[in-house]
This record gives structure tokens, sequence and C-alpha cells, in this order.
């Protein structure tokens, strides 16, 4: 078992100051009231003596004891018991089975000569029940009577006030208000003098072993057990605390909270309340005597008297820690609530918990660290102290005094374990990351920060980048110093960017691209780069890059132009600039056009033609070397022919001259399209092309959202020019047939038929004219169905205005206007469906002013 | 110290495994444990009620003290060990005239340990066969045996206590409810066994609490009968 120093025994009274000289003289008794200590002897005499306490600041106080008096009871028995009422300054001696009344300071007996005779022990009532100051209450064992009895003890009377019988000899007794409770030879119990109702406690044998009652506080008595148990028992007759394990020849027991001592032949041990763990054991022979007197404990030997002084509380838990007690510490710091104020307590508590931190820290604990760190609010700047470097060095952190462990830094912690050493570090990351958003950062969030920076940075933790991107209080200078040491240079651009220098960010990431630095944390850095330039909203700064990213890779770089997002792109950049920039760069300043003409759908004819130009630039490049008539149409020729179909705002016939000669038939096709020139472009389409299906997708698109008519024109026009090369050009022929079979509808047949060569079949026509039939068919009915409807509508309308025709109205004198109320004098009104008649001046002026009431809708 | 609201107590022969119940329920182990001594007691925190649960010593010096222990209980877990009938018989014999004390209505559970040594006990944690789960001080290594007590004469058991309670068997909870088989050392039915009697607690807290309330005498309203002039000082 693990002890620990609860008690030192110091002595107070020297046998030489009490016995001097007589051998055969013992102590059989002590009293101790404040400071005056009383002793017993086998012979008869009292001796008072003054304590007098000498701290020692390190260390255990001393005591003194001076001798007062000394006086003789008058005859040759032993002093059995003491006990001090000072109230009443009077001591109370048995003595020959009889208490008599002394003087506390004179030590004579009362003139009254009162006493209680026939006492074989008795126990003062340390709760109270009379109320009356100027008494104490006593409960005596009488000798040879089955019974106990209550006194009061006034200054120099007594008086009995009850007297209750007990189912056996009583032999030992404590008092708690109304309750006594009696060992009796069998057994304890529990008893209430007043309403003399028992309760049995448990069963015990007062023949093999004294009996031990004691009271250890309110309502709650400390008894000798079976087995050497230490029982807990409340005046209720239960245990609320688990038993202590003592010796079996226990003959003394008391408390001095949280610790029960006990005493037996040979030791003095100590077992706490708390957790009924022993905790002490002082060697003393001898001794007799153990008792507490107001928390002070004494133990005597037949010639000596000592005392067991406790250590403070504090000093306890300081030793427990010490030893890495950590469990125990917390327990009786815990224990000590009660005897400690409030604010002192928690003080000190917290620190013990964060003591108990470090120390469970320090054994690589970190679960039940950082449990006791939290609950001990500990300043996590402790914590980080202990790492070298970690702290900013313009914090003002100093460690608290005394310090809370005993390490000066980690590498002494560790013992320069690098293991050890990586732990501890993870550790204070996943503690600083909880830690930095709760309220125990407040104060001191650019420490806590910092420090996390440092050590993701040292681990290469990929959450470093994290920190850095989100709401953060890293110190810049510290940090940028530290993160240059590690090479964290895009992590470091990350910062200088959070502190709002963005040249000095993208600077330092461009020497990553350019590989005047190095640092691997990401391989897109120039991506990157390009995303936060697109973002950025200081102008100089993009100009100044744009070159650098152009030059690297214009497709990419003209993102920082392309993809700005929408809300600053109208009023910063101005397209021209841009356009008159990107001059060295085709490729972005291609993008760049489409951009503006297809994303942004710009109405300008400049970035029309101008991209239209650059497409057909970038077609004639391409098709130079190859110079293979009819090769595949590449993607920038596609682009272009779309752009020349879509848009009308290029200029036509600037395009034209350049594509004159150029062997682009399928752009110039569209380009006479665009002028209006149908004729000429399918006739490239037909007869140049030979490109049918070609020329009727220039129907389709050339008249797509133009007026129905227009369709049909350019439709017969290509019928036209295909039935125009006449019978012999088979190839044209098949193609007239297919045109008019594939687009019946477009046609109007009546006018195609007179155009036909009359050697067709109408098996070759059958789908067209199918088609045309039907469609002629559908018109007609259609047209049927809209004159039926017509006519019905008519019809309704007639049937309406018969029915109001049909009954007359009369005009009388008794007939008034329904708005003024006034005859009708002329043959003239106005009738609401409802027949409601009125003046037709007052059916207009009703009209006119709408708040007037209203008859309903006029006819 | 937090004052319980409600106490729970265990009893039973010695090596019937009454602590290695408790420490297997609280701490989730099952260590060896030495003979207990006197007494021991956990705290449980049941919903917002601490539930005090006594481990007792089952050994005949410390028999007396079992009276004591069970005053007030809100409810006692009478435990034996499968694997000999005796220590069943014990219960009856020897522990249950130490529950007079205990709340008037207390509940009983019978709880029969130690089902892992036997053949039809709980087929989990078989290994380290041999090194039965006894008290130290315990008897002699058991191979698997078969089961000495059945469940039915626990159940048995449990009526006869009801009949020495007189207590009507309507009013309380049924025998099946209240007659465990349980393994400390694989820990099978221990958490069933414990919150099962948790939940039964609960109510009958609240009913005390009740009840004292009702008994609490309000001394404000109290008036000091009229004195009566007392003969010598007339």
């Amino acid at each position: 078992m693990m002890n620990i120093k609860a008690f030192t025994l110091v002595c107070a009274v020297e046998r030489e100051l009490l016995v001097a000289g007589k051998e055969c003289v013992s102590i059989e008794c002590v009293e101790c009231c404040g400071r005056d200590l009383y002793v017993g002897t086998n012979d008869g005499f009292i001796y008072h003596f003054l304590l007098e306490e000498k701290p020692v600041p390190t260390g255990t106080a001393t005591f003194t004891a001076t001798k007062q008096l000394h006086r003789h009871l008058g005859f040759k028995k032993p002093v059995n018991e003491l006990r001090a009422a000072s109230a009443l300054n009077r001591l109370l001696v048995l003595c020959d089975n009889s208490i008599t009344l002394a003087n506390m300071l004179s030590l004579e007996p009362v003139p009254s000569g009162a006493r209680i005779k026939g006492a074989s022990t008795f126990a003062l009532n340390e709760n109270p029940v009379s109320g009356d100051p100027f008494c104490v209450e006593v409960c005596i064992i009488p000798v040879k009577r089955r019974t106990i009895q209550m006194f009061l003890v006034y200054e120099d009377r007594v008086q009995i006030v009850k007297e209750v019988s007990t189912p056996e000899q009583p032999l030992a007794v404590a008092v708690d208000g109304h309750f006594l409770c009696l060992a009796l030879s069998t057994q304890y119990i529990i008893l209430n003098y007043s309403s003399g109702v028992s309760q049995d406690l448990f069963p015990y044998c007062s023949e093999e072993k004294r009996p031990i009652v004691k009271r250890i506080g309110r309502q709650e008595f400390l008894l000798a057990g079976p087995g050497g148990l230490g029982m807990f028992a409340t005046v209720a007759g239960i245990s609320q605390r688990a038993p202590v394990h003592w010796s079996e020849n226990v003959i003394g027991a008391a408390v001095s909270f949280p610790y029960v001592i006990a005493l037996d032949d040979e030791f003095i041990t100590v077992h706490s309340m708390l957790d009924q763990q022993q905790k002490q054991t002082l060697p003393f022979k001898e001794g007799h005597i153990l008792q507490d007197f107001e928390g002070r404990v004494i133990v005597a030997t037949s010639k000596g008297v000592y005392i067991l002084v406790p250590l403070p509380l504090e000093k306890q838990i300081q030793d427990l820690l010490a030893n890495r007690r950590v469990e125990e510490a917390l327990v009786l710091a815990k224990g000590a609530r009660r005897n400690i104020p409030k604010e002192k307590f928690q003080v000190m508590y917290r620190r013990i918990l964060q003591q108990a931190g470090f120390i469970q820290f320090a054994q690589l604990q970190f679960l039940e660290a950082k449990e006791l760190f939290r609950s001990g609010q500990l300043d996590v700047r402790e914590l980080i102290s202990l790492y070298p470097f970690l702290l900013p060095t313009s914090s003002s952190f100093t460690r608290s005094h005394p310090p809370l462990h005993e390490y000066a830094d980690l590498n002494q912690l560790t013992q320069g374990d690098q293991e050890k050493m990586a732990k501890c570090k993870r550790f204070l990351m996943s503690y600083l990351n909880e830690v930095r958003s709760t309220e125990g950062a407040n104060g001191y969030k650019e420490d806590i920060d910092t420090a996390l920076l440092k050590l993701y940075a040292e681990a290469n933790h990929d959450s470093l980048l994290d920190l850095l991107v989100t709401e953060n209080f890293c110190l810049l200078t510290d940090s940028a110093v530290w993160l240059e040491k590690h090479k964290k240079y895009f992590a470091l651009g990350l910062l200088y960017h959070y502190n709002n220098q963005d040249a000095a960010a993208v600077q330092l990431w461009v020497n990553i691209v350019n590989g005047d630095i190095q640092d691997s944390t990401r391989s897109d850095v120039y991506e990157y780069i390009v995303d936060f330039l697109t973002c950025c909203v200081d102008q100089e700064l993009v100009w100044a890059h744009a070159d650098w990213v152009l030059q690297r890779s214009e497709e990419v770089g003209v993102q920082v132009f392309t993809k700005r997002p929408l809300d600053e792109q109208q009023n910063s950049f101005k397209p021209d600039d841009i356009i008159n920039c990107l001059k060295k760069y085709p490729k972005a300043l291609v993008k760049y056009l489409e951009h503006l003409v297809m994303d942004k759908r710009l109405q300008k004819e400049e970035y029309h033609t101008h991209l239209a130009l650059l497409y057909l630039e970038e077609v004639l490049r391409q098709r130079t070397p190859a110079s293979s008539q009819g090769a595949e149409t590449t993607e920038t020729q596609a682009k272009l022919r779309h752009l020349l179909q879509k848009s009308d705002l290029y200029r036509v016939h600037f395009l034209i001259e350049r594509i004159q000669g150029a062997g682009l038939p399928m752009e110039r096709a569209i380009l006479h399209g665009k002028l209006g020139e149908d004729d000429k472009a399918l006739h490239i389409l037909v007869h140049e092309l030979k490109d049918f299906s070609a020329a009727e997708d220039y129907c389709l698109w050339c008249s797509e959202g133009r007026d129905p008519p227009r369709r049909q024109r350019l439709f017969h026009t290509l019928l036209a020019i295909y039935l125009r090369a006449g019978p012999s050009a088979h190839e044209l022929t098949v193609a007239a047939v297919d045109l008019l079979n594939r687009h019946a509808t477009e046609f109007d047949a009546a006018q195609v038929l007179q155009l036909l060569p009359d050697t067709w079949s109408v098996q070759l026509l059958c789908p067209f004219l199918t088609g045309a039939v039907r469609n002629s068919v559908h018109a007609r009915r259609t047209m049927q169905v809209a004159v039926g409807l017509a006519k019905s509508e008519n019809l309704i309308y007639t049937c309406d205005k018969m029915k109001l025709k049909r009954s007359s109205v009369r005009l009388s004198d008794k007939k008034l206007c329904q708005m003024c109320q006034n005859p009708f004098c002329e043959p003239v009104f106005v009738r609401y469906p409802n027949g409601g008649l009125v003046h037709t001046h007052c059916a207009a002026s009703r009209h006119t002013n709408p708040s007037s009431p209203s008859p309903g809708a006029r006819t | 110290m937090r004052k319980p609201d409600g106490k729970i107590v265990l009893l039973g022969d010695m090596n019937v495994g009454k602590t290695s119940l408790l420490q297997r329920y609280m701490e989730r182990r099952f260590p060896d444990t030495v003979s207990t001594v006197g007494g021991a007691f956990y705290l449980k925190q049941w919903r917002s009620y601490n539930i005090s649960i006594w481990d007792t010593a089952g050994r005949e010096q410390f028999h007396g003290l079992g009276s004591m222990y069970c005053r007030g209980a809100v409810a006692v877990i009478l435990t034996y060990d499968v694997s000999h009938p005796q220590s069943l018989a014990e219960l009856e014999d020897r522990f249950l005239g130490l529950t007079d004390t205990a709340s008037k209505d207390c509940l009983f559970a019978i709880v029969g340990n130690k089902v892992d040594l036997t053949e039809e006990g709980a087929p989990e944690g078989r290994e380290g066969e041999g090194c039965s789960p006894r008290q130290a001080g315990g008897g002699p290594t058991s191979p698997r045996v078969p089961k000495q007590v059945r469940l039915e004469d626990a159940m048995a058991f449990y009526k006869k206590i009801l009949k020495y309670k007189t207590l009507d068997e309507k009013n309380v909870p049924a025998a099946e409810q209240m007659c465990f088989e349980t393994s400390a050392k694989t820990g099978h039915n221990v958490d069933l066994l414990f919150e099962t009697l948790f939940d039964m607690v609960v109510p009958m807290i609240l009913r005390q609490r009740a009840e004292e309330l009702s008994q609490t005498v309000d001394i404000t309203s109290y008036k000091p009968p009229k004195r009566t002039r007392s003969g010598c000082c007339a």
C-alpha cells in the first residue's frame, strides 16, 4: 500500500514533566480544550498544562506544554475520565465511579459538592438539544444496571432528566441530539432516549474485544465492528460509507477529516474516509489513548502525551501529485471542498487539476490529460510553452508560479525520445485545434493559432492550408519566419494573402512555379495563381502578372480575363485594353473574343468581325500546307461557319473579299446568304460543292426565325436550280425528287406541279404528293371547322339579342329612375339586365362617378 | 458526499461472485477479486438519480452487518452459484432474514451466477477454461459441470420469499422477471440484471420522496403550549 504523509507525531508532554521520579505512575486519561491540556493519572492526580504551538515555517509545528497546576483528588484511585465544559468553566472528573465537577483553572471541586454517583463511564452531548448555554448534557452508564441516564450539568449542580432501560448492560456510549449510540454486551444499537425507540445496528462480542463508539459528525458514528472493521452508522441505523479495515486489536479511534485514525498495540493507522484506503502507518508502541478534541488528535502512552499534527491538505495533495498519485490527490482535493472557503477552493482545485493534467501528460496519457486541462481551465499557453519555439516571440506569457510541473521543456520531459516527442506534438495539435474555437482561447488566440501553424508546418500536416484559408490569428512575422524555415512557401503565400499582402503572395507563388524556390505542397500552383488572379479585385496586380500567366499558357492564362466573377466584370476591365494586351497571344485572343461574342453576347461589330477574321486566318493557315481540296473540316472551320451563320454583326463584304479565291465555297455560300443572295449561295452549294444536303440545310438555317414565305421562296429557288439543269443532269434530278419528297410541306404544290417535267411518274413523287394532298385536305378541314365555329358563335349572339328584344317595357308615372328617383319624362331610358330602368343621363353620370350605387351591367 | 436516492444491496454466500458481478457492471471487467472485507459500495447515476449499490461480505464473520446494510434498501439482489445448490439454500437459511430491515416494498432479485461454468451456460468467452471465476480463497477449479441449480428452483424460492414477506404475487413483479442467470466472467445478463432493477427502483424512489414530503412537519407553524405557572415561583 502506498503511503502518504497525512500526520506527524510530535511530543506534547514529556514523561519527565509528569511523573518525575515516580515510576509506577501512569496516564489514565487526557482532555484537551483549546490550549488547556488536562491529564488524569492512575494515582488520583489531575495535571493542567498550557499547550503552546510553535509554527515552523517549513515543516511541522512543535508543541511545548507548560505545567500550570496539579491536584490530588483525595484518594488513591485512578482518574478514569476527564471532560471539560468550557462554557461552565468546569471539568467533569470520573473517579471511583463518581463524576465530580472541578474548576477548570484552579482544579478545585465546586463548593456545592454536586456529583453524579454510580457512573461507570459517560459522554457529553456535542449536539445538545436543551438550548440552554449554561448547562451541558451528559449521558452516563450506571454501574451494574441495565439503564442509561441523561443529566443536565450546571455550574454547581446536576439534574437527572431521563432514565432509559436497555436490553443489555451498556458498555460505551456516544451522543448526538436525542440519539445515543450504545455498545451493549452483544451488539450496537441506536437509542432515541426521548422516545425510547431503539434500533439494532449489528452484533458484536464485547467479551472478545472492547467496543468503540465514536461520534464523528452530525448524526454519524464510528464503531468497531467484527473482523477489525471500522463501521460507520447514522442515527437512522444505516451506513453511508463503506467500512475501513483496521487490525483486529484496535483500541481507540478518532477522526480528523478526511481521515479515520486508529490505534492498536504497535501502530497508529490512518484511513481515508473518502476511499477507505489505508494512507499512513505510524509505529507507536504501548499507546492506550487516542482521542480527538475539536480537530486536534492526541495519543498517549501511560507515560507521555503526543499530538498528531495534520499536514495541510494542500501539502498532502502536493505530495500525492509529486508521487504521480493523481487519482488520490483529486479525491482528497474534492473531499476537502467543504473544509475550504469556496473561492479559495476553486482556485486550489483548478490548480490541482492542472497539475494532475501535466502528470498525465508526462506519462503520455493524453486523454486523461486533456480532460484535466479542460476541467482545470488551463491557460493553454502553459502547455504550449513546454514546446520549444512554439510561442510567438512577442507573447507576453510567463509560466505560473509556483510552476505547475517540473519540466523545462519537451526535450527534458521526453528525454530526447523522438517518438514520444512526436506523440506529444500530435496531441498538442489536436488539443489546440479543439481549444481554438472555444471560449478558453479568448485573449490568446494569436498564441494558439501561431503555435498550431508551427506544429502543422513542421509536421507537414494538411491542415496547415485549412488553417490559413479560414479565419485565423496567426502572427505574421513569427509565422512567416517559421514557414520559410520549413520551406512552406505556398502556405506562406496564403499567410500573406490573409494579411492583405496579395502582391507578396503572388510573387512567392510565381517564384515556386519558376522553380526559384522549392515547395512541393501543390503541383498546380500555376493554376492556383490563375484562379487567384481571376478572383483578385486588384487590377494592377492582375495586369502585373498577365504577361507571365499568358506566357506560361495562353489558353489557361486567358482565364484571368474570361472567368472573372460577373459582378465586377462590367465596370473594371475594359475589353479593348484586354484585346490590346492579348495581341501578342493569338490563342488567348481568340479565346477572349469567343468569350465576348459567345458567352457575353456583346453586340459589337468589331469583335464579331475580328473573331471571324481570326478564325479565317487560322483556317487558311491550316489549309496551306495540306492544300488538298475537300479535306475534313477542322474544328476552327466549324467554329468559323457557326459564327458566320449565327452572327449578323460582322462585316460581310469585308469577309467576302478576304475569302475570295481562298477555296472556301461553303463559307462563301454562307456569306452570300447573309447578303440575301440566295441564288448565288445555292448555286455555289449545288454546282461548286455538289453538296445537296448542305443546300437543304442552307434553306433551313437561312429562313430560321423568318417569315414562312421566305422559306418557301428558298425551297422553290433550290428546286428551280435543280430543274434548270434539265433531265440530262441525272444527279440533280434525283436531288430534286429527294428535296420534294423530304420537304413536301415547304412547297406550294400547285406551283411545283406546273414546274415538273411530264415524264416523271406519280410513283416517283408519291411521298411529295401524299404530303401535299394531305396538307391541302388538312387545311380545308381546318377552315371548315373554323367556319362552323364562327357560325355557331354568331347564332348564340343572335339568340341573346332576340331574348332581350322579346318583351316590352312600359313607362308610366309610377316608374321612377332607380338612380335619381324621378319619373321619366321622355320615352328614352337605359335598361340594365336585371330590369332596372334609369335615365340616360343618370346612366352616363354613373359611369363617370363610380361611387354611386350600381344596378348592374348596362345592356 | 452526494446522498444516494436509493440503495440496492447484494447478498449471498461467500464465493458466489457478488463483487465480480458488481465490478463487471461498474467497471466492465472481470479481475481476480479478494474476499470482501466488511462491505463496499458504488454510486451509480441512473437518469437523474444516484443509486448506491452495496457489495457485502459473504463470510460468516461479517454476517451480522447485513441487517444494517439492508436497512432502507429499495432492492436486494440475492445471489447464488448455479453450480452449488447449497448457496441457494443458504440464501433462505441465512440471508433472507437480513432483509427484514429493508424498505417495506423492497424488490427482490434472485441471481444465479457463474452460468459460464455449466454445460448449458452462456457460450461466450470460454477461453481460460479451468481458471474459474471464483473469488480468492475459492474452491477447487471446476471443469464444466451439469448445472446444479435450475432456474425453476430460483423461481420457487422467489415465491417463497413473497410468502415469507406476506406479499401478494399480484402486487410485485413476477418471478420470471426477477430471476436471472448471469455470468460475471462473460458479462452474460449482467447489464440486464442491474438495469432492470434500476428501472424498477426509480418509481419507488419517487414514491418514497412523496411520502417523506407528506411527513415533513412545518416547524414554523408550531405554537408553544401555554405556560402554566409553576408552583414554586408563584
